[in-house]
């Protein structure tokens, strides 16, 4: 008897746990969906940029289609950038095989911050700097951090506004389904 | 209803009567494309002829194994009667009418691009400014910046892919504007790195006649041996 109540209590336990992460996962993709609803890039082609990198050459988007590119636009003082440039640099370590291509632009107005970080912060992918924030209007960017996933045709497929260590699965779902292509 | 699909080179064309066809003899017909056709019609004779010429004296050589793909419109030739060879020239006019229309909208575009720049950009206003450059051994080219009557116009970064392509012998358009008649002057800021790999900027300056007609100018690059430096010049092209 004792034992059939245990079971009881640990399938309520169980199915508790997994309505509860199956809530998480929907309003993961249900926030990440929104983010992406206002911005009027979307379905759009990409805006060509070139830019200097914090180290090695310059970077010229239109020079990667056909490639999965993540343009994460980031500010030296901003934490969760950190955590969301770390959280991309390991997306790309294990997709770049695949045809995933990072690049950091910083907005910073003094490049020393983004320098800096680019010396202590041994990231694989570029870091490019775009002072005159050209490239962070053309992309509409009102937020840090702020990421566009741009598809092998070159148009502009979801955007990220904020980041969240939560939301990382479903990131890491809709690169896989740009890869996937 | 028509399927057109690629692979692996060849258009896989299936109408309504091939598929019948297909049906019949149990097969799916592939049909190469225009530019194979060509190339898989001589390819016979191009085989032929040396196993001819390396055994003189040996009998008549056996025509070549058709390939599966010349196989499977035999074969429907053959299960379908005179009647299967009508799917087969209608698939292959229909590709040349999608060839047809496929160089139909290059034509256009081609002429529209044509149309835009004589409108933007008429003739008797155009300025062009191209750069070019040599060998590039002292010089690794980084930005160009350009100045026309003190405003810059243009502000270009290269990639080391870009910069390649210049060494190459590639020519880049660097700017299309508009200007009046009279006399400009041209400002052009190079930058990258100089011999030794130190920071290096150079500028050349030109004053130009601006007349009636297009006025094309070119920003070279060149690698001067004797003072192991680069060199940088505006050549007007009349």
């Amino acid at each position: 008897m004792g034992r059939q109540q245990a079971d009881g209590r640990a399938a309520r336990c169980s199915r508790a746990a997994w309505t509860g992460a199956l809530a998480g996962a929907l309003a993961s993709v249900v926030l990440v969906a929104s983010a992406a609803a206002d911005y009027a890039l979307i379905g759009h082609d990409a805006p060509d940029f070139a830019l200097h990198a914090t180290a090695g050459n310059n970077v010229r988007l239109s020079e990667h289609r056909g490639d999965v590119v993540v343009l994460s636009f980031w500010g030296s003082r901003c934490g969760q950038c950190r955590m969301q440039l770390a959280a991309l640099n390991r997306s790309f370590k294990t997709y770049h095989s695949a045809g995933l291509q990072v690049f950091g632009v910083n907005v910073d107005d003094d490049q020393g911050g983004a320098l800096e970080f680019a010396r202590t912060e041994a990231l694989g992918f570029p870091l490019l700097l775009d002072p005159g924030k050209a490239v962070a209007r053309a992309y509409l960017v009102d937020n840090l951090p702020m990421t566009v996933l741009i598809d092998r045709g070159g148009s502009v497929r979801q955007v990220h506004r904020d980041f969240s260590s939560k939301f990382e699965p479903a990131y890491l779902q809709q690169l896989r389904v740009l890869l996937n292509e | 209803m028509l399927h057109v699909a690629h692979l692996g080179g060849f258009l896989v064309l299936k109408t309504a009567a091939v598929r019948f066809a297909a049906f019949a003899i149990g097969a799916c017909i592939l049909v190469p494309h225009p530019s194979a056709w060509a190339q898989s019609a001589a390819l016979p004779a191009v085989s032929s002829a040396p196993a001819a010429s390396a055994a003189p004296g040996a009998a008549a050589p056996q025509a070549p194994p058709a390939s599966p793909l010349t196989q499977a419109p035999r074969a429907g030739a053959a299960a379908a009667g005179g009647a299967s060879a009508e799917p087969g020239t209608g698939t292959r006019g229909l590709d040349q009418d999608i060839q047809g229309l496929k160089k139909d909208v290059v034509d256009l575009n081609r002429d529209l691009f044509v149309l835009e720049e004589e409108l933007l950009f008429p003739a008797n206003t155009q300025v062009a400014v191209f750069v070019s450059m040599d060998v590039g051994e002292f010089f690794l080219l980084d930005t160009v910046t350009l100045k026309i009557d003190q405003k810059e116009v243009a502000n270009y970064l290269y990639t080391p892919r870009e910069v390649e392509a210049l060494g190459k012998g590639g020519v880049h358009r660097l700017y299309l504007g508009n200007l009046k008649a009279g006399p400009h002057e041209l400002v052009a800021f190079f930058s990258g790195q100089g011999p030794h790999e130190r920071d290096y900027r150079r500028g050349a300056t030109l004053r130009f006649e601006k007349g009636i007609g297009a006025k094309y100018l070119e920003l070279k690059i060149n690698d001067r041996q004797r003072r192991q430096q680069p060199e940088f010049e505006i050549k007007d092209w009349e």
